[in-house]
């Protein structure tokens, strides 16, 4: 799996549901346009008989009670920000790819892990009162058509199998595409990627194998990708001002949802807590805890918060609140007296597995010379989990500038005068010699089949720049730069 | 009426008053032990913030700098990531006590450069992460969009790493803090102390939100 899709159905009328508490478990449904052309776009689960596109007045004489609301556009900002962090905590290359979606890529990241982590998240979601649905794929397209089958994580291993039976609507087709391929008998991704993409090609246009692309979940594309919080704050405005702590204690934990999944998208966790209370005659009420300790747990948070709002007496009505974190490093591990461990042990190996994937398991770690006087030979070897005092000075300390190695090496033509180089040619490197110092000669292996021998030198050129030249034979290469 | 002065001045306050984070200064710095480098930049590399360092002639001393980033961090027992565009790094060049706390990420290409510094910048177990560009295609630099630097600006921001962005020609765009070698040693520095070498680089200070350093000889 190389993309996840995090979607959220019906995501207007859930971020309006999770932001109201007096809408909870009612039937409810949202409305598009004024009056009595206004027409349903999405309703709950407890509005029987009511499905997008009616007429308002009709939802309601078939659903009596059924409360009708516009959307809420700050609900969606918060909740789509809480989709967010949700993203982010799976992975940090991510796109915000709509309202209520998110696209994350998870190359590099550990399958299993990765898969306990969404199911993890999807369960809290849908207790914060957003129900996930995460599809996970080979390409964004693929992952796209999981998470809209998914009950609540779907995770796509074989994409042949999963896409076969999906019905065409999935590809997106215009109604002319479908019209045609309904009169050629197909009704299935699977049914038009049967037949050959340049046939339908042929036949339907380049939109026709746009189509076909989408219908194998090929059409690739580059994520656009979002920046983590920075900022770990959120802001409620009452309209109109309220009364009671009851509606305060229901939005302070959907911000501390909202905030706490952000830090820990970030790798953060908060030290410190403020809260302001907006009050209606524009002063303000203003507290700031220091937690017990750095953390990102909601609940702890929730029962400080609470805790304090329970005694609070205001001279006027609240017509806003305002929660903001203070981020710190999360302290993963305590640390012995002479000890540099790792801060953060589980984040370092994660993110070193996904450098693996990117440029291959043997290309990165801690250099070890080997044991050997052969040039350029070492291992690279899992980094220590603590840095380690440097031992005593070297009795033979390092002299002049240090070497920057050509892999390969670049071949090149020497001319030598008087048994040292003197000038450079047929190769990237040409011109006259100023100076030059050797030859260092160097040998091993002699009894094995690898075994070496060498020359080497050190040039500077007349134009600048000092290299390392080695020779074996009458072939020579520019091994480096000494820099 | 105020002065144009008092209005700026209040005008900056305001700014930092309503966008703390894009007004906050570098907590603290990560010395080079490379004294032109830590006098360019008034201490050592910035954390939390992109340095470029251009070595736009050969052998201007860009690697004698790592070297001194490697002993300088490692006598603070601090971890240090060096992302290696064109796999130039020789560990033989180096004592062997100053590679125990080094990850090396040996890139073949520079997408895979930036792709892996991107997630080592935003860890948070690292001091220094260095990104090498020396050695890579120019062509394929110059390609590389303005967003990905600003990523990399942003991701260094968000956390104590001092990035230190190592390149052959100017590249990164807004950077904080510049610093250009343009004068080749010799080789009558191969006989000298690294530490010495180290002493005598030209650094040059182009572009910087320090003090003004105009050009600092070692």
């Amino acid at each position: 799996m190389n993309y996840a899709v995090l979607s959220v159905p019906d995501f207007a009328l859930h971020a309006l549901r999770r932001s109201d508490p007096s809408l909870c478990g009612r039937a409810v449904a949202l409305v598009a346009g004024e009056g009595r052309r206004a027409r349903v776009t999405e309703a709950s689960p407890e509005a029987k008989g009511v499905a997008p596109g009616l007429v308002s007045t009709l939802a309601m004489s078939r659903c009596p009670g059924i409360i009708l609301r516009q959307r809420e556009p700050g609900a969606e900002v918060e909740a789509h920000r809480l989709l967010v962090a949700a993203a982010f905590t799976l992975a940090p290359r991510v796109e915000s790819t709509g309202s209520g979606c998110c696209t994350v890529d998870l190359r590099g990241s550990d399958p299993a892990r990765t898969e306990a982590l969404m199911r993890l998240r999807a369960a809290e979601l849908a207790g914060a009162g957003l129900p996930l649905r995460i599809g996970a794929g080979a390409t964004p397209l693929i992952a796209s058509y999981a998470a809209r089958c998914a009950e609540p994580v779907l995770i796509v291993a074989d994409p042949g199998d999963f896409l076969a039976p999906l019905p065409l609507a999935f590809a997106g087709p215009t109604p002319e595409q479908e019209a045609v391929l309904r009169g050629w008998g197909i009704a299935t991704l699977g049914g038009l990627t049967a037949l050959p993409k340049a046939e339908v090609g042929r036949r339907m246009g380049s939109e026709g194998a746009l189509l076909w692309e989408r219908a194998a979940g090929e059409a690739a594309r580059v994520l656009r990708l979002v920046e983590p919080a920075k900022s770990f704050a959120a802001e409620w405005d009452y309209e109109p001002p309220v009364e009671s702590v009851e509606p305060l204690f229901f939005k302070l934990r959907r911000f501390a949802e909202r905030v706490a999944l952000e830090l820990r998208g970030a790798g953060f966790v908060a030290e410190k807590l403020s809260l302001t209370l907006l009050l209606e005659d524009e002063t303000d009420h203003r507290r700031e805890f220091r937690l017990p300790e750095p953390g990102a747990d909601v609940e702890g948070w929730l029962r400080i918060l609470n805790g304090h709002l329970a005694a609070v007496r205001t001279e006027a009505r609240v017509a806003g609140v305002r929660l903001v974190a203070a981020p710190a490093r999360p302290p993963e591990r305590q640390e012995g007296l002479f000890d540099t461990g790792l801060r953060d042990p589980a984040s370092f190996w994660e993110n070193l597995a996904r450098v693996a994937a990117i440029v291959g398991d043997d290309r990165v770690g801690t250099p070890v010379p080997a044991d050997t006087h052969r040039p350029d030979a070492f291992a690279l070897q899992r980094p220590a989990e603590s840095v380690e005092p440097a031992a005593v000075a070297p009795v033979h300390p390092p002299y002049g500038p240090t070497l920057r190695r050509f892999r390969p090496p670049w071949p090149v033509r020497v001319v030598c005068e008087a048994g040292s180089p003197a000038r450079l040619e047929g190769g990237r490197l040409e011109g006259r010699v100023r100076e030059a110092r050797g030859p260092w000669r160097g040998s091993g292996d002699w009894w094995k089949p690898e075994a070496w021998a060498l020359e080497t030198w050190h040039v500077e050129m007349s134009a600048g720049g000092i290299y390392q030249l080695a020779s074996t034979g009458d072939v020579w290469r520019v091994e480096g730069m000494l820099d | 009426m105020p002065g144009p002065s008092q209005t700026v001045s209040a005008l900056r306050s305001l700014l930092a008053a309503r966008f703390p984070e894009k007004t906050r200064r570098p907590c603290g710095s990560v010395p080079a032990a490379v004294r032109p480098i830590d006098d360019a930049l008034g201490g050592g590399l910035p954390a939390g913030r992109l340095t470029e360092l251009v070595s736009w002639a050969p052998s201007s001393g860009g690697q004698t700098v790592l070297a001194g980033l490697l002993a300088a961090t490692q006598a603070a027992r601090q971890r240090i990531a060096l992302v290696d565009g064109s796999d130039g790094f020789a560990p033989g060049s180096v004592p062997e006590d100053l590679l125990r706390h080094l990850v090396w990420v040996r890139c073949r290409a520079p997408e895979e450069a930036f792709a892996a510094a991107d997630i080592l910048v935003r860890d948070g177990n690292y001091s220094v992460v260095v990104l090498d560009l020396r050695g890579c295609a120019e062509r394929v630099l110059r390609r590389t969009p303005a967003s990905t630097w600003y990523r990399l600006q942003r991701a260094a921001e968000g956390g104590s790493v001092a990035v230190l962005v190592q390149t052959q020609s100017l590249l990164v765009p807004a950077v904080p803090w510049r610093l250009i070698l343009d004068t080749p040693l010799s080789l009558a520095d191969a006989g000298a102390p690294r530490e010495a070498v180290a002493e005598r680089l030209i650094v040059r200070a182009e572009r910087s939100h320090a003090p003004a350093t105009e050009e600092l000889a070692g």
